[in-house]
């Protein structure tokens, strides 16, 4: 996993933001940017060359499950890995996430050790 | 109604009246009272017919709206228990946070203590001035204690991701206290509704203008928030181990 590598968190409660991002920091990764819901994320992944999404479902303006939705319509991003992180824990939601492209799948409350376990999943089968 | 506010009958049908009545001609007479009254008579019955229909409206309106019986019998229970939620997870978030920081305190304690007692042999080998004995010794324990530090280290930050994650509750708890605000303001709306349903029958357009919205569709895709009774529920995973079967089931 590159350490280096752009990531953008976004949620709407800037104390998940933190708690991610701190996460993030412990795991080593430094580059790291946040949105506080899909409307504000979609411009700046299409401006800001990310490299790997957080992203959690239940937001005001544009939900995640959208934001997901967007990025794979998109031929600049749908490569983009995405994270999902959320409270949203119905079995339609999760089988619809992963319908629209998902990468990972953290349902809240989460332990560092699982947020860690997806990240290296992911990476591991992008290779 | 404006009838009192004009004669009941002209000059001229009156003049006409008298004229009939001093002819001794009943017939043309009551023929003409009945044209006058039955003018009055029209406007009042299609005025009565007006005021019961919009009686009527209301009254079916008010028993077909599902909303007032739905969040009786459903949203308020429903309220009570997201907030008895918001209660546990924050009592579980204040808890963790405090058996932490209770399990780091001894930790950092720990370190200080064995760092002073290290102290002054160190500050002898600093001066020039300890000996091969104490020199020794010295070593001893700081061999020792650099690795115990190393793993106190460890599990300091173990603690301090465990404060971190706790205070995930904020968001978690943030979110159902949202719905109970949007369920305050429901109920808030449905008691001017009624008000204004028993109220001025003549206000009663405006609410039709404005269509109700607490029609709930389980909109499979749509953000529910926290699940406050995942227990009881069959359509929700119960956490990390389902939602990673549930995707490896779909070849994840």
């Amino acid at each position: 996993m590159n350490k280096n590598m752009k990531i953008l968190v976004v949620d709407d409660f800037s104390t998940m933001r933190r708690i991610i991002k701190n996460l993030l920091k412990d795991l080593g990764f430094t580059s790291i940017q946040e949105a506080d819901d899909g409307n504000t994320a979609l411009p700046m992944l299409l401006q800001g060359d990310f490299d790997f999404v957080v992203t959690d479902w239940n937001m005001p303006g544009m939900q995640g499950i959208d934001l997901l939705r967007a990025i794979r319509a998109n031929d600049n991003l749908k490569h983009l890995p995405v994270l999902m992180v959320t409270a949203e824990a119905k079995k339609e939601q999760i089988v619809a996430a992963a319908q629209a492209g998902v990468n990972g799948y953290v349902v809240k409350p989460f332990t560092a050790a699982t947020l860690q376990e997806k990240l290296e999943k992911i990476f591991q089968r992008l290779g | 109604m404006t009838t009192t506010e004009r004669d009941l009958v002209s000059l001229d049908e009156a003049k006409l009246l008298v004229e009939y009545l001093e002819k001794g001609d009943r017939e043309q007479a009551n023929a003409l009272v009945d044209t006058i009254t039955m003018r009055e008579s029209t406007e009042l019955f299609s005025e009565v017919g007006k005021l019961t229909r919009q009686l009527h409206d209301s009254l079916n309106n008010f028993q077909v709206d599902e909303r007032i019986a739905n969040l009786m019998q459903d949203e308020i229970p429903d309220a009570r228990a997201r907030l008895i939620y918001v209660i546990e997870e924050t009592e579980k978030a204040a808890n963790t946070t405090m058996d932490a920081v209770e399990a780091s305190m001894p930790i950092a304690e720990g370190l200080n203590q064995r760092i002073t007692s290290i102290m002054p042999e160190w500050q002898k080998l600093m001066g020039r001035q300890i000996e091969l004995g104490e020199f020794k010794d010295l070593c001893h324990k700081l061999d020792k204690l650099l690795s115990d530090a190393a793993i106190d280290a460890d599990a300091l930050n173990t603690l301090l991701t465990e404060i971190l994650m706790a205070q995930g509750y904020q968001d978690l708890t943030g979110q159902v206290i949202r719905r109970v605000i949007e369920l305050v303001k429901e109920v808030e709306d449905s008691l001017v509704s009624m008000l204004t349903a028993f109220g001025d029958v003549a206000e009663l357009t405006l609410i039709e203008d404005n269509p109700q919205t607490s029609k709930k569709k389980t909109d499979i895709v749509k953000a529910e928030g926290p699940i406050i009774d995942a227990d009881t529920r069959d359509d929700v995973v119960s956490g990390q181990d389902d939602v990673d079967d549930l995707l490896s089931s779909l070849g994840f």
